[in-house]
């Protein structure tokens, strides 16, 4: 007896501890992690804006894919690369057999959207305090966010619309399609409010400035056919004196020149950070220069790549001999290694994707243009989003079809004169073609000429394969469609 | 004990006046190998009488004049032995060691218990069976020995893992199971801190009884104990040692040179594309395998003292282990220092402290390994016309394909070293209370210092190569613009990081136990234990180190003007974890046995509305072999067992329910990198455990005294996998660094089906002969996955992005996902009239199969691609065999898996790349093979994943062959030496197996999804060695 009440007594006290150490419990698991800062209640200084903008930037680095597709999807070129199942989205969009499962596609909506809701993860949160310089962090911000859906516009048409706020698994799936009209009104509307708080001149080296934001304006109305408004926002640009064109187009692209006169708004890039394959979102490097590298090359002035996005025979024909753009635009291979002293030395392979016998010359990998390993990825060629001669030739054909041919003729001769060509004298609907044609000249392999096609109306005639009804815009990607619950209507015909 | 002594003199007194005819028998007690046994039981059969023996082991007893009286000997751990007295006065007698004892201990989690109290399937492998084997790790050593433990090398490389599955994989995250030494928690890449020799026993828990451990326990446990001393018994100091050579068990049959051309003008010549060989007699050129594969070295000494005095015992020991690779000879060694106590004494009466320390110094170089760009992914793939060297300096480049290397060059050039400092250790206070209670406590700690320094000279592999780090053949640097305009040179680099890891973990139970009556008995364990492990890093890269020389590795000597391009990082992490623990057992008779358990543990890992979870096991067992029904001589034992329960895996990355500001925001101002902020992972405040709810019943019979079957079967459910199921992009989850929530969604099943066997024989004839046998049948199935997502893409095939392997419901985890072949296109008349369409056919290639019907092979989408082989085996079967004639003894282990399948992906599929040789039977034209398709470098669907590039994994493999000689004593003893065994032996001495990569017995690199994917991995070496075990 004596023996079960000690055992009694025992286990109380064994209880009593458990209880005592279970006091401590709740505190013991309730930890931070450490050094980290939570989603939640961030914004509390002006520099967590700006921290949080840096972070809405970078998603403009997915530019690689609108080079590519705006180039591959035209007459301009072909996919090329190691065989036809390597990027195999970009084969059949070079097809035309493009559908709903292509993880290029998928990409280009995904980064789009991952950099709305950057932006909107600022805007949400504007009105929280007050500090100097916010306007100018709330325009950057809304120009992006702009920038951003005039991507998703331009590849998809009708895209769901999220302003102001972030999303979760549930708001996902009740946002429809929103109209193609509605969202460029509200790209238009957040280009107007960035473009009065912005400043011309920008003291930091790829910011935007107010130029860009009324370029892009400017071109967003281009794009709806609203010449009027078009021709006044670029008039803007070209009227604020800002900008001029360089005298030799050969050194459009190179590093060292950027931020030369013509750079209306580049995307930024740094060779200062390695980058490895698994994840080309996250480069801080270019990757088309790489990507666009000729295969297996050893020899001068290049460096080695993927042979990825080759200029057609059609582009190159398409240059009349005198044209300083082609070579500056293509890169003819073979011509190039036989002009070299050592020609017999330099190799270069064929890839099994396709081979033209041209290369990008703009954005292509040249010695002492690389980056950090591996320097396929990590190219710090700036992508040019707007170039001032585009500005110029925007500005042309948004006074050519608004009835004011002289105006475009000055742009439009503009941009040739730099080039040393003769001066166009047309006028009508012959000059809205030069002003097309002059696009191709000017703006090739820089990923525009699809976009230019579906807008103008001439992808039909232009791209083998193209179904008008259809091509003009790329369909959605079906995981998308039907990870948002399935009730968004796929684009017609595909 | 003073009781019974008591007890044993008034018997004896009472004995003496019954029995007048009495005589004393003395003599001493002796092990197999002649030591003294202190304290053995000696008892007349028949009567109470009885006694122990001396510290010396020797006995006196007063035994009964009648001739038939009869001795038995008795210890613990050793076969009772009866002995009739005859007419002697002096008996010494010889106990041999039980292999399978229904007394012998098994610790269970908080405490032990006995093979035949045990209600769980639990496995029990002796020390001596692991350190036998001379395996470097523990986890290899124990392959083969433990049914439903499978153990899988993920690397063969000296310090390489291994992937250790209890049961089967039921999740696509982490699958290891909890790994307990003396209590204290090691990941399964810390176990290399071990030395194999110090083990005394390793005990599997593999059915829901693990659940003690709760949310840590749903991929099993694993209980390691290390050698501990005796009480009261002389120091003994044992010498092991061992020297062994290394050297690669199987190479491929690569083409050579002549082959090579032949077979590459061809594929040319198919594509329509000019030869690339004018004269294919260029004899056997290089065979790559022959350069980088090398005979290594290995050692281990080995040194322990044991022994204890009346209140304390201990176990001392250090050993140093040394193992070169058979690729990369010093620059893949792995080598280990050790020293280890195990102390424990009686403070009081009551009180014991048991003290465990452990101090392990490791180092190892790595070479790259099993992927694209791996060290033997390049041997395999290299030309065998190129030569090692041009001319004397320069290695060949190989330029015609990018990503292959010179794997020469590439050994040559790299420096991977880590180190990895560990002091473990454990302070535990046992009290007990009264002969009921037993309170312990203790404080354990986990410390590691991990330090990595990678050295990347300027080194030129070859035009376009991605591994260069020089821009030219002149090793000279590559110029990086840091400013506008400002260009600086970027030499060779150094990376260096040190993360320290530091686990505290206190630990307080009672046990308790109380016989009720003489037939009843309760135990209980009643405890808490409150963990926490935090981790620090710091990392850092510098460059242009003087002279491109890895004497100046260090970040402290870059010579990059002003530290423009030197890097740094680190990071920190934290988790806790806070548990009660009850269990209770009761037992009728020790006949029926019931015990049930149930565990709380609180964790950081999960969100606020599940933070806590209560995990409850109950299991029974009915010993039928003391029913008084039960009448059948044969089975000497029986026992029957069921339990049910449910555990937990915790293993998600810390925060996991929080949504932080750890996306990655850089973007690039005044061309310097700028940091921002961006949310990583998205939240997901209801994020808990995986559960794992498992069923086993099982029996337990011994037959003849000598032969033991031990059969399990169980059903292990685990449900709500953490998953990261794609999201919407419209919640922005894609940017970089950012992912989607984890989600709790999907199921997975395994059921399997274990047998274990073992036989002795007599152990007092001169030929002893003893056996285990184990048998495991897996059936692992994918039950749901969230709502959605129709599949989790895996591994990967070949270069491009073709997804090989699946999570997917109604298939086994990471089954292989390709076309289904049937044959090779023989002729354009066969293409045409073919029944199904196959775009782009041409005869040669592969015909696939239509799996869906519709006419035509779909090279868009997967409708055509179907099930087309499972990483895990359909059964695996371990067996060892000992024997033992005088003094000699031979052993035998034996490892076989059966029914998997491997991706044999390490070939790269480009024109110029080596190739096996089995395309030399190529299909040529018409009629030529049915197997292998035409070479081509033209556009070919013959290189999608099908089939065709799915081998048959299965292997039997003699793991371990041994064949000891113990020196007689006689001579021994002329030593001053108490023993002496020297032995041959030898490692993976032959495979047996249909597959062509160089080792069937690959794991997955930590990720099951990627289980059964070939990259070229590391094979595990064929070694013969020769050792020496002394005893002093």
């Amino acid at each position: 007896m004596v023996r079960l009440l000690s055992n009694t007594k025992t286990v109380f006290i064994a209880l009593l501890t458990l209880v005592f150490i279970g006091g401590c419990e709740k505190s013991f698991l309730d930890i931070d992690p450490p050094f980290t800062q939570d989603a939640e209640n961030y914004f509390s200084t002006a520099d967590d804006y700006e921290q949080a903008l840096i972070g809405a930037y970078d998603l403009l680095q997915a530019s690689y894919l609108t080079v590519w597709i705006g180039e591959i999807a035209s007459d301009n070129s072909i996919a090329g690369g190691e065989s036809v199942t390597d990027s195999k989205g970009l084969h059949e969009i070079d097809k035309m057999s493009h559908g709903g499962v292509n993880s290029e596609l998928q990409s280009v909506f995904r980064w789009n959207y991952a950099g709305i809701a950057r932006c909107n993860y600022l805007l949400e949160a504007k009105d929280d305090i007050e500090f100097d310089g916010k306007s100018s962090v709330v325009a950057q911000a809304k120009f992006l966010r702009a920038y951003y859906y005039f991507e998703l516009v331009k590849f998809f048409g009708d895209v769901p619309l999220i302003i102001d706020q972030r999303v979760g698994p549930d708001g996902a799936a009740a946002i429809g399609r929103t109209p193609k009209t509605e969202v460029y009104e509200q790209i238009e509307q957040d280009l107007l409010d960035a473009s009065a708080d912005l400043d011309w001149t920008v003291i930091v080296k790829g910011r935007v400035s107010k130029g860009a934001a009324l370029a892009l304006l400017g071109k967003v109305y281009l794009y709806q056919d609203k010449f009027s408004d078009a021709a006044t926002a670029l008039g803007q640009v070209i009227g604020s004196g800002n900008y001029s064109l360089i005298a030799n187009y050969n050194e459009l692209f190179s590093v060292a020149n950027e931020g030369h006169s013509e750079t209306v708004f580049d995307v930024e890039f740094s060779g200062l950070e390695g980058g490895s394959y698994s994840c080309l979102i996250c480069l801080e490097g270019n990757a088309a220069p790489g990507f666009h590298g000729i295969r297996q090359y050893n020899g001068p002035v290049y460096g080695d790549g993927n042979s990825y996005n080759l200029p057609t025979k059609d582009l190159y024909d398409f240059f009349s001999g005198a044209d300083i753009r082609r070579s500056a635009s293509l890169l003819d291979i073979d011509a190039f290694i036989d002009a070299q002293p050592n020609a017999a030395s330099i190799t270069y392979a064929e890839g099994g994707g396709g081979h033209t016998g041209y290369y990008n010359n703009k954005y292509i990998k040249r010695i002492g243009e690389v980056g950090l390993p591996d320097n396929d990825l990590t190219s710090p060629v700036n992508y040019r989003v707007i170039r001032y001669s585009d500005v110029l030739l925007m500005a042309a054909e948004a006074h050519n079809r608004n009835g004011d041919d002289g105006t475009a003729l000055t742009y439009l001769n503009e941009v040739r004169a730099r080039v040393s060509l003769s001066s166009v004298t047309s006028g009508g609907s012959s000059l809205t073609e030069d002003i097309w044609n002059e696009r191709r000249f000017e703006l090739s392999g820089e990923g525009f000429r699809f976009f230019d096609l579906v807008r103008t109306g001439q992808a039909v005639a232009k791209i083998d394969g193209f179904v008008a009804g259809k091509h003009e815009v790329f369909p959605i990607p079906q995981v998308e469609i039907d990870l948002a619950g399935g009730s968004w209507e796929q684009n017609p015909n595909y | 004990m003073k009781h019974k002594l008591t007890l044993f003199l008034f018997i004896y007194l009472l004995g003496s006046v019954c029995f007048a005819q009495t005589r004393v028998v003395s003599g001493t007690v002796l092990d197999e190998n002649g030591e003294t046994i202190p304290f053995a039981n000696v008892n007349v059969v028949g009567t109470i009488i009885g006694t122990t023996t001396d510290i010396n082991g020797k006995y006196s007893i007063t035994a009964p004049s009648d001739v038939s009286a009869a001795l038995k000997y008795s210890f613990i751990g050793f076969m009772p032995q009866e002995v009739p007295i005859e007419a002697r006065t002096t008996i010494d007698i010889t106990l041999f060691p039980s292999v399978e004892s229904l007394d012998e201990l098994v610790v269970v989690g908080y405490g032990s218990s006995t093979k035949k109290e045990l209600t769980g399937a639990t496995t029990k492998v002796l020390g001596d069976k692991i350190e036998r084997i001379n395996i470097p790790r523990i986890d290899q050593a124990l392959q083969g020995q433990v049914s439903g433990v499978s153990i899988n090398t993920n690397s063969g490389s000296p310090g390489g893992s291994s992937s250790i599955r209890i049961r089967g994989l039921s999740t696509f995250g982490d699958n290891d199971p909890l790994i307990l030494v003396d209590g204290i928690v090691y990941d399964s890449e810390g176990l290399n801190a071990l030395n194999p020799a110090d083990i005394e026993s390793i005990n599997v828990l593999k059915d829901a009884t693990a659940g003690i451990y709760g949310v840590r326990a749903a991929n099993g446990v694993i209980i390691i104990e290390t050698k501990k001393g005796v009480k009261n018994s002389k120091p003994i100091l044992s010498v092991d040692y061992y020297y062994g050579l290394q050297q690669p068990a199987n190479k491929l049959n690569l083409l050579n040179a002549t082959e090579y051309a032949v077979i590459k003008n061809e594929m040319f010549a198919n594509g329509g594309e000019n030869i690339a060989f004018n004269n294919t007699q260029i004899g056997e050129g290089t065979n790559w395998q022959d350069t980088i594969f090398q005979n290594a070295p290995m050692q281990n000494i080995n040194i322990n003292l044991t022994g204890g005095s009346k209140t304390s015992k201990y176990s001392i020991g250090g050993s140093f282990f040394t193992q070169d690779g058979i690729v990369g000879g010093p620059k893949a060694n792995f080598s280990r220092y050790n020293a280890r106590i195990n102390f424990s004494t009686d403070m009081t009466d009551k009180l014991t402290l048991n003290n465990v320390m452990l101090f392990t110094h490791e180092e190892r170089s790595t070479l790259p390994e099993n992927g694209i760009g791996s060290v033997l992914y390049n041997t395999i793939n290299a030309f065998p016309n190129a030569p090692v060297k041009t001319g004397d300096d320069n290695y060949s480049y190989m330029e015609e394909v990018s990503d292959i290397i010179n794997p020469v060059a590439q050994i040559e050039n790299t420096f991977n070293g880590s180190m990895v400092d560990k002091v473990v250790g454990k302070e535990e206070f046992v009290y007990k209370i009264n002969n009921n209670f037993t309170l312990t406590n203790r404080i354990s700690y986990n410390y590691a210092l991990v330090d990595v320094k990678s050295f990347s000279p300027l080194a030129w592999f070859g035009a376009g190569k991605a591994q260069n780090s020089a821009i030219n053949a002149n090793l000279d640097p590559s110029l990086v613009e840091i400013g506008d305009s400002v260009f600086i040179e970027r030499g060779a680099g150094v990376y260096e990081a040190r993360t320290s890891y530091l686990d505290l973990n206190y630990e307080g139970f009672f046990n308790y136990e109380q016989a009720i009556d003489e037939n009843q008995t309760i135990k209980a364990t009643l405890g808490t234990s409150v963990f926490k492990r935090r981790g620090e890093n710091l990392s850092g890269s510098a460059f242009n180190i003087p002279n491109n020389s890895v004497e100046y590795a260090d970040i402290s000597a870059n010579l990059a003007p002003g530290g423009f391009l030197n890097n740094t990082g680190s990071y920190e992490f934290e988790e806790r974890l806070f548990s009660t623990f009850l269990r209770a057992e009761y037992n009728y008779k020790y006949r029926y046995l019931f015990s049930a358990i149930i565990r709380r543990d609180g964790s950081s890992k999960f969100g606020p509305s599940s933070k806590y979870g209560f995990f409850p096991t109950a299991s029974a067992a009915w010993v039928l072999s003391d029913e008084g029904f039960f009448n059948f001589a044969p089975i000497t034992f029986a026992k029957i067992r069921a339990s049910y329960g449910v555990s937990g895996n915790d293993q998600i990355s810390n925060f996991a329910y929080r949504a932080l500001l750890n996306g990655e925001g850089v973007y690039v101002f005044n061309d310097v990198i700028v940091n921002g902020v961006a949310i990583g992972r998205s939240s997901n405040p209801d994020l808990k455990w995986e559960t794992t709810r498992q069923l086993n019943v099982g029996a337990d019979l011994n037959l003849y005294g000598s032969f033991d079957i031990t059969v399990n079967y169980f059903i292990k459910n685990t449900f709500d996998l953490l998953f990261q199921p794609d999201v919407s992009a419209l919640i922005g989850s894609y940017g970089p660094g950012g992912s989607p929530p984890i989600i709790n969604a999907g199921d997975v099943s395994n059921q399997g089906l274990e047998v274990e066997l073992s036989y002795n024989s007599d152990p007092k004839k001169p030929f002893v002969f003893g056996t285990n046998f184990n048998f495991t049948a897996l059936k692992n199935i994918v039950k749901s996955t969230p709502e959605g997502v129709d599949f989790l893409p895996g591994a990967s095939f070949s270069v491009g992005g073709n997804v090989a392997t699946r999570f997917e419901e109604g298939f086994a985890i990471g089954y292989f996902h390709g076309y289904e072949t049937n044959g090779v296109f023989q002729s354009q008349a066969a293409i045409d009239a073919a029944e199904v369409t196959q775009e782009g056919a041409k005869p040669g290639d592969l015909v696939f199969v239509d799996q869906d019907g519709d006419g035509i092979i779909n090279f868009n989408d997967n409708s055509d691609k179907t099930d087309i082989g499972s990483p895990i085996p359909d059964f695996t079967i371990g067996t060892v065999l000992n024997s033992s004639y005088r003094e000699f003894d031979l052993s035998i282990n034996l490892y076989a898996a059966i029914g998997q399948e491997i991706i044999r992906n390490y070939e790269r599929q480009q024109p110029y790349a080596n190739q096996l040789d089995y395309v030399i039977n190529r299909w040529v034209g018409e009629g030529t093979s049915t197997e292998n398709p035409m070479v081509t470098t033209g556009a070919t669907r013959s290189n999608e994943f099908s089939d065709f590039f799915v081998e048959d994994g299965s292997f039997l493999r003699i793991k371990n062959i041994q064949l000891g000689f113990t020196v007689p004593k006689k001579i021994s003893k002329k030593f001053k030496v108490q023993s002496v065994r020297v032995y041959l032996a030898s490692n993976n001495l032959y495979t047996l197996t249909r597959y062509q990569g160089f080792d069937p017995d690959i794991g997955s690199n930590g990720n099951a999804l990627s289980a059964g994917v070939d990259y070229g991995f590391y094979p595990q070496a064929r070694n013969f060695m020769a050792g020496i075990n002394l005893k002093f």
